[in-house]
């Protein structure tokens, strides 16, 4: 598995808020097509693990690496030119515009010369462009011009998790980042997350997953690590552990990692 | 918004997600949805059906027509100016003194300068862009916008009364051609209102700039993520609403030939009432400005019916106010509506949030 060069690589990340150790000498890497669920109880660190990650927050030490390369001054922006995608637990959809605008944002397509010049946009195109994309990642909830504020959380969830993918198309790889997906959706919706981060995987993103929902870890990951009041417990492949050594991992109750 | 709410696109595949959520949207649906989006609109005809009956033979007139359209004008300026503001998610409340700032500027120019019409209107334009910047900036140090605008409300309505040194500039005849003069038979301010509309429409719905703007409004952390920088369009949105009131100050100079540096709050709110009327979102980004259009209009068509009635004008002022309490109740309760029945539709569980 090392030899592999990691889609995205932490070593040795500590992280102190003044006296207060959230992080300490944690390990941890996504390789591509893989889904790694990240596990613990709440204050264990996961959220500031995957701040790191993001970028959104400095580790005091540690190295952060992207396909083997080591990068130095990590943050949002170069986070994401490197294809390190975000879908964060407030979705930040825009609730008025519809599904194509909310993914195309940024990207959208104009009108042949001269209407360009306006900077008017070519509706048709950016929805055909949506509806192709979201084809390839088999979601089929709703259609592209359809207002985001008309959809149920499930869709809204697949909406926000697809724009990250849809923003690492081009580049073909990447790595996406979540946090909670599944945490105000109910049970039928929860399985269609859990078949859109499974597509995803299989079209070779590297995929890290914050989570509290176990069933949710075990239906979709590949591996599993946990952290114990900032230090990693265990990463263990899912099929080798069941439910209650995570459980017990996640407690304290016993450790992994000597 | 409402265009692309209402006609569902093409079924593919259908509910593969196995959540029974249809693509297209049930009839009922989008019943509620052309209710809520153009409710107005009707609204607006019933109110002037009524009006036709209740003062015949002097309402359904053209000359009256021409005169509702002559005093929905002013409105419907400053209503586009606080939309603008609005979509791009800030409430600018320094409008009324930037008109006035503008009109004296452009007052002075041409009665103690002498300065050719071309440039003095330009010049007027140029103190709103300015206006509209200082504010957007001031803003975007993190302050919040309403008392900001409060603050250049006061510092635009001081510079005003100093650029004309206290007193109102009477006798400005040099613009009446886009005063009270008509062409064709229809208000010249008609011809501005109508061509702002257009192109501002245009801009909000189908330019990119425009779209992103909205979009800040909307959700200013979703333009951020997108890579996009999201002060650009709120300084934008400033910039535009501040001009806009330049424009207004400017169309009621040349109205009334007075360059006065009073700045009157009551047009504000008179715009504020249009806008509220046609459901445009205090929280930012939800709206239509063609429906502003028609917000301005049920306010001038209400003043005017109940004057040739003879109805007192304070009744005008009550039916204006429990008009637009009224569109508030209304939008919220068809809002609500919609997304109970997406939620029946979809058999989605109870603890699902759908909507706002």
């Amino acid at each position: 598995m090392t030899t592999v060069n990691a889609a995205l690589r932490l070593t040795g990340i500590s992280k102190h808020y003044g006296y207060i150790r959230a992080l300490e000498d944690v390990d941890f890497h996504v390789n591509p097509g893989e889904v790694v669920a990240l596990l613990g109880d709440n204050g264990a660190g996961k959220s500031t693990l995957l701040k790191v990650m993001s970028g959104a927050h400095q580790a005091s030490s540690g190295d952060v690496a992207i396909n083997g390369q080591a990068v130095t001054r990590y943050n949002p922006h170069i986070a994401s030119e490197l294809g390190v995608e975000m879908v964060y637990q407030d979705l930040a959809l825009i609730d008025t515009l519809d599904i194509s605008t909310n993914l195309q944002l940024g990207k959208e397509p104009l009108l042949p010369f001269p209407l360009n010049l306006l900077g008017l946009v070519d509706f048709r195109k950016m929805h055909g462009i949506t509806e192709s994309q979201l084809d390839r990642l088999g979601v089929r909830t709703a259609p592209a011009d359809r207002p985001v504020e008309m959809l149920s959380g499930g869709q809204r969830q697949v909406t926000a998790i697809s724009r990250a993918a849809v923003r690492l198309f081009e580049r073909g790889a990447g790595t996406i980042l979540m946090d909670e997906p599944t945490a105000a959706l109910g049970y039928e919706q929860t399985r269609m997350v859990e078949g859109l981060i499974r597509r995803m995987a299989d079209q070779g993103f590297a995929i890290v997953l914050v989570t509290h929902n176990l069933p949710l870890c075990f239906n979709v990951s590949d591996r599993i690590a946990v952290l114990n009041r900032g230090r990693k417990v265990a990463d263990v492949a899912r099929a080798g552990t069941d439910h209650n050594q995570v459980v017990a991992w996640i407690t304290g109750a016993e450790s992994a990692i000597a | 918004m409402s265009q692309a709410t209402l006609k569902a696109g093409a079924p593919i595949g259908g509910a593969v997600e196995g959540n029974g959520a249809k693509r297209q949207l049930p009839l009922d649906v989008a019943i509620l949805v052309f209710l809520r989006d153009r409710g107005i609109i009707v609204l607006w005809v019933l109110l002037l059906f009524v009006f036709s009956i209740w003062n015949h033979p002097y309402f359904a007139t053209l000359n009256n027509a021409m005169l509702i359209v002559s005093a929905a004008s002013m409105t419907a300026i400053f209503a586009a100016a606080v939309a603008t503001g609005l979509f791009s998610g800030a409430l600018d409340l320094s409008l009324p003194g930037v008109a006035a700032l503008s009109a004296c500027v452009v007052g002075v120019l041409l009665k103690q300068f002498g300065i050719p019409i071309p440039l003095a209107l330009v010049a007027g334009l140029g103190v709103g862009l300015l206006c509209g910047l200082v504010n957007g900036i001031i803003v975007l140090k993190g302050l919040n916008p309403l008392i900001v605008t409060i603050g250049t409300l006061s510092v635009t309505s001081g510079l005003a009364a100093l650029v004309v040194g206290g007193y109102a500039i009477s006798g400005i005849f040099e613009l009446e051609f886009m005063g009270s003069a008509r062409y064709f038979g229809i208000p010249s301010q008609a011809y501005i209102v109508a061509a702002v509309y257009l192109a501002l429409t245009i801009f909000l719905t189908r330019t990119r700039h425009g779209i992103r703007m909205r979009a800040v409004g909307g959700n200013s952390e979703a333009v951020r993520r997108a890579g996009l920088s999201d002060q650009r369009y709120r300084i934008l949105g400033f910039i535009i609403s501040a001009m806009l009131a330049s424009l207004g100050g400017i169309m009621s100079m040349a109205l009334v030939y007075e360059a006065s540096p009073n700045a009157s709050p009551s047009i504000l709110f008179t715009a504020l009432t249009a806008v509220f009327l046609a459901g445009v979102s205090l929280a930012g980004g939800r709206g239509s400005l063609p429906r502003v259009l028609i917000g301005a209009l049920v306010l001038a068509t209400i003043s005017d019916a109940l004057t040739i009635a003879g109805v007192q004008p304070y009744w005008a002022t009550v039916t204006t106010g429990v008009l637009m309490i009224g569109a508030l109740v209304f939008d919220k309760s068809m809002t609500e509506a919609i997304s109970n029945r997406l939620v029946q539709v979809s058999r989605v569980s109870t603890h699902e949030r759908v909507g706002k």
